[in-house]
């Protein structure tokens, strides 16, 4: 049997590996395509502030609550309320509630939220490959100085807490960079974050690739790529790549997951995207405040559906993303027997 | 010399160059970042001119050649001495400020001790629960009780370390009211209400419970599969036929063979639990070294460079310490490993939060 037929059959029997792909693939859909769709069916978007749902003097409604569908208030009361909203006012549905003081719908946040993080995170993952690549593979097929140089370089930045380069650079950041973006699509400042996370664990494909290399180059099969005149460049591309994507595909989930959390990390250190911006750290950065101001437990002003429903989609992404690298590594081994 | 003493000095050697190329390489970053340090010098004047800037670098003292001040500060740093932060004591408007900066070093040893309380409690509440947890599923490998402390472990791992401490917090302080705020206490300070080692642990017990929830995975994970490759041995059928009980078949003959792996991880595992201390300490009010160097960092417009280089020098030589302590505690363990290198383990999915 071919090792890709192998591996598919080894996925679908796997029931844990099958459950997680079907969650994964679930999130990215639910994440891309939900909450243009939500938008479409409740009326309103992630952006539309509904100060029927929570303004200063109220708090944000939980979920499943019905408000008047107004972007206005229709004034205030000498109470300090909102005057009642003109009648015929359409209504409409709040699935998990409303968020901070300026009332956007959570539901819709947590989607869009779902595409910037998963934007961030994989975008970070594809550029850490990018670079990780053509250096693993300097270091561990070319060899010599090329890989003494490499080796340096990453032993450097490994030992280094990474997080604190990662703010070091975010302040430092060139506005311009920050300012790339197409709207909703792609908000601004989502790149520059891709790249400061790409950038910062680059070292750990490097590595990796670094090390299959080294095993490989000693195998039968370069020496006969080799010994029939194949270029370098040819055995690397023809012959050894296709090796490396395995370890890649096992690298790349857990890399997604890691950057999901990186983002909320950078999110609390406040140098992450706009606040505005909905990711799934904005949304639990506006409720619990940055690194500097850790807001602190009120029952009063309580709102646990702020903090739960993006805490489960972070839960339930990391968990099945890391379960599904274990499922992968599995699969992909042709030496596992099961 | 024998071969595991030719180890440990290869390590320290080792590990000194590897704080003098950090140490290097954040001279010349930060250098090259724009700051403007007479500003700390002149805080009330509105625009620098060409003299303020002159007088305060001379002031700061770092208008000298940048070779003179790398080699003044790396002797300095020998003697665990930092010298003084940028920042000065209060000034009237117009008028320069005093030309005594704060002395790093006493306050770095206050933030270090803070730190280091978080690092080893947070260690030891680690393995007090990571040991019989690992060792109750390791012997019920499939079961449903194997599955649920799995589970459980593995939902700490993948929540961030401040939403974790923020939830905790909420629960037993917020709701539950069982525990202080949050902020350190001193082994001794003479401060009634906030001295001694009892003040000093009731303060950081939540600290330690949310550092111990996000790395109980993967010491659980780890236990549990060693646990469960050791039981069906044969010295563990000979032990169990000499007549030892359960417990002292688990203790003495089953759970030493998880050792070397549990001692990989953390030393793997010390610059991602700093990272997790930025979180942590925030969360709960710690004035640590791992917060204040993300404070000290993020400021925009003005860096405080001599405070950040003891920080980030500090960092580093701490991880590079705990992994030279590991790699000693290998080589006596088994000297076999100190000729061939210590095993290899993936990493954690928590690698990536520091």
């Amino acid at each position: 049997m071919a090792p890709w037929r192998l591996t598919i059959a080894r996925i679908r029997n796997d029931r844990w590996t099958m459950g997680s792909l079907i969650v994964v693939a679930t999130v990215i859909v639910l994440s891309f395509a939900g909450g243009p769709i939500a938008s479409r069916i409740l009326g309103h978007n992630g952006y539309d502030q509904l100060p029927y749902a929570a303004n200063i003097t109220q708090k944000p409604v939980g979920p499943l609550s019905v408000v008047p569908a107004l972007n206005y208030s229709a004034g205030m009361l000498a109470s300090g309320e909102l005057a009642p909203p003109p009648k015929g006012t359409p209504k409409t549905l709040l699935v998990f509630g409303a968020d901070g003081p300026v009332g956007r719908d959570e539901f819709i946040r947590v989607l869009d939220g779902g595409k910037t993080s998963l934007e961030i995170a994989i975008g970070g993952a594809l550029i850490a490959l990018l670079i990780g690549l053509p250096l693993g593979a300097v270091g561990g097929y070319v060899g010599g100085i090329s890989d003494a140089i490499v080796s340096r370089i990453t032993d450097t930045i490994m030992a280094f807490p990474l997080m604190l380069f990662l703010v070091f650079a975010s302040v430092q950041l060139d506005a311009h960079i920050r300012g790339i973006g197409i709207s909703w699509w792609l908000p601004d400042g989502v790149v520059a974050e891709a790249l400061l996370i790409g950038v910062f664990t680059s070292f750990y494909p490097t590595r990796l690739i670094r090390a299959q290399l080294f095993q490989l180059r000693e195998a039968e099969f370069v020496e006969a790529a080799e010994m029939v005149g194949a270029s370098r460049w040819r055995t690397l591309r023809s012959h050894l790549l296709p090796h490396l994507v395995p370890t890649i595909l096992v690298w790349a989930a857990v890399a997604v997951a890691t950057n999901i959390l990186l983002e909320i990390g950078l999110s609390f250190i406040g140098a992450g995207v706009q606040v505005s911006t909905a990711t799934w750290g904005s949304l639990l950065s506006t409720t619990w405040g940055t690194l500097f101001q850790p807001q602190t437990y009120n029952s009063q002003q309580f709102t646990p559906w702020q903090t739960i429903f993006p805490t489960v989609a972070v839960l339930v992404s990391v968990v099945s993303l890391n379960q599904l690298s274990e499922g992968l590594r599995q699969a992909l081994d042709p030496f596992t027997r099961r | 010399m024998s071969d595991t003493l030719r180890f440990l000095v290869r390590r320290v050697v080792a590990g000194l160059l590897t704080v003098l190329a950090m140490v290097t390489v954040t001279f010349v970053i930060f250098w090259a970042t724009p700051t403007q340090p007479a500003r700390f010098v002149y805080p009330s004047v509105q625009t620098l001119t060409a003299w303020h800037i002159q007088h305060g670098d001379h002031i700061l003292r770092i208008d000298r050649p940048k070779t003179d001040q790398y080699l003044d500060y790396v002797t300095h740093l020998f003697r665990w001495d930092f010298g003084d932060s940028w920042a000065r004591g209060f000034a009237l408007p117009g008028e320069s400020a005093g030309s005594k900066g704060f002395p790093i070093t006493e306050q770095l040893d206050a933030q270090l001790r803070v730190t280091l309380s978080l690092l080893l409690g947070g260690a030891a509440v680690v393995l007090l629960l990571s040991v019989p947890l690992g060792a109750f599923a390791g012997s019920r490998v499939g079961t449903i009780s194997d599955r649920t402390v799995s589970l459980v472990a593995l939902i700490g791992v993948c929540s961030h370390p401040m939403v974790l401490s923020i939830l905790v917090r909420s629960l037993f302080h917020g709701r539950l009211h069982w525990t202080p705020p949050g902020g350190y206490c001193p082994l001794s300070n003479g401060r009634p209400g906030c001295d001694g080692p009892a003040d000093w642990a009731t303060h950081l017990a939540l600290p330690w419970l949310t550092f111990a929830l996000l790395f109980l995975a993967l010491y659980v994970r780890m236990i549990r599969v060693s646990v469960a490759e050791t039981l069906p041995q044969d010295f563990v059928r000979t032990a169990r036929a000499k007549g030892a009980s359960n417990l002292r078949v688990m203790a003495r003959h089953v759970l030493p063979n998880a050792g070397l792996r549990v001692l990989t991880m953390i030393g793997m595992e010390i610059g991602t639990a700093l990272g997790v201390c930025i979180y942590v300490e925030a969360a709960f009010g710690l004035p640590g070294l791992a917060s204040r160097a993300v404070f000290a960092m993020s400021g925009s417009t003005n860096l405080d460079l001599p405070v950040i280089m003891a920080l980030v020098f500090v960092i580093s030589t701490i991880v590079v310490v705990g992994n030279f302590a590991v790699d000693t505690l290998y080589a006596v363990l088994d000297p076999r490993l100190a000729l061939g290198g210590r095993p290899r383990t993936g990493k954690s999915a928590a690698g990536g939060v520091i």
